[in-house]
């Protein structure tokens, strides 16, 4: 595939999920922000059920020896960028996702938090220039290197090569997982839905 | 046409792009935005500094710019979508923050998720739509980071509001 098709490809695929975002007023930020703050989860279940269908999909190929995962070497700059990213996100109130779709609707405020991420990454890449932490691509082996504070790589093809069993399998049980996540929510919605039909009964009871 | 006048339900809207992005995956690879990011810094950089960019050894060996890198294409996609979506459902409307503590709390939410980016080499989508389904052991470390992050942001969020 010539690097123009690719482009091609990355932009139908952006388009329709700019589409199916904006239409569907999904936002990553609010499924965990809502989770933890209103304990209201309907973005939660969507992000939960992407990643089911991913899981199965992914490690499917995966044992198959299709799809292009990515490769690269995860430590504690891994947990700790998120964790900055983390903070980030429920203070613009936007993710990465959010302010290109929100931006798409006129927002303002999304296109500020836009252009402050592209600062960030300028900082960021002062900082790395100075003290040249974590490890650039290049250096990287797939092995733990402590000194640096990485643990190298391991996913379901590197699980499927050492233990010989098929990534689909590892990808089942994250599924069940997954799915176990899913169904306690829903029990939770069930159960917050009649609480607050009994509220109401005894309000009216009240009235009465 | 219905679809531009309903919201949609996230569920179905989330397992759709979860189909289109396994195609993705097989074509090539996962949905991500950080990336293309990074890019777009640099392209903007480059317009900025000229030749001096290459002075800054992260813009020289980690992520020399060009523009035909297809990581770009999505966050543009994803810009136009959404704007076609607003338009066409009549949700088009310019909207402004309107207190300084909001483009207060934006401007440092944007910095931290631009460094955070950095940092950790990839963004919150790859950490859901990619890590995590292609079991990679950074996707483990990730979702733990993006959650204590998010509780943290929450708890300053929640002091920020009430005060």
């Amino acid at each position: 595939m010539t690097p123009v098709v690719e482009c091609l490809v990355a932009f139908l695929f952006g388009s329709v999920v700019g589409l199916l975002m904006q239409r569907s007023r999904f936002c990553n930020t609010a499924a965990l922000r809502d989770a933890i703050m209103f304990k209201t989860y309907r973005n939660t279940k969507a992000m939960l059920m992407a990643m089911m269908i991913l899981t199965v999909g992914f490690t499917g190929f995966m044992s198959l020896g299709a799809g292009n995962p990515m490769r690269f070497d995860v430590g504690l700059n891994t947990f700790a960028g998120l964790f900055l990213f983390g903070i980030g996100m429920v203070l613009a109130g936007a993710c990465t996702v959010s302010t290109w779709v929100k931006t798409g609707e006129g927002n303002l405020g999304a296109l500020w938090a836009l252009l402050f991420t592209f600062v960030g990454m300028f900082l960021f890449s002062l900082i790395w220039s100075w003290n040249w932490w974590p490890p650039a691509p290049q250096t990287m082996t797939g092995e733990p290197n402590l000194r640096a504070l990485q643990l190298g790589f391991a996913n379901a093809d590197t699980l499927q090569e050492k233990l010989g069993v098929p990534a689909i399998v590892f990808g089942l049980v994250q599924f069940a997982v997954l799915a176990a996540i899913y169904r306690a929510i829903l029990r939770r919605e069930r159960a917050q839905h009649a609480k607050h039909e009994q509220h109401q009964k005894e309000a009216a009871g009240q009235e009465a | 046409m219905e679809f531009f006048r309903k919201t949609l339900d996230p569920v179905f809207a989330l397992a759709a792009i979860a189909i289109l992005d396994i195609f993705l995956f097989l074509l090539l690879g996962a949905w991500t935005v950080g990336g293309g990011e990074t890019m777009m810094t640099g392209l903007m950089a480059q317009a900025v500094l000229g030749d001096d960019l290459q002075r800054i050894p992260f813009w020289s060996i980690v992520f020399p710019p060009h523009a035909d890198y297809w990581k770009i294409y999505i966050s543009l996609g994803m810009f136009f979508g959404a704007f076609v979506g607003a338009v066409l459902s009549k949700e088009f409307y310019w909207r402004l923050p309107r207190r300084a503590s909001e483009w207060l709390m934006i401007t440092i939410g944007g910095l931290l998720m631009g460094i955070g980016i950095r940092m950790a080499y990839i963004c919150n989508v790859s950490t859901f739509f990619g890590l995590i389904p292609e079991m990679n052991m950074g996707g483990y470390l990730a979702i733990s980071g993006i959650l204590a992050g998010a509780w943290v942001g929450s708890l300053i969020y929640k002091k920020i509001l009430e005060g």
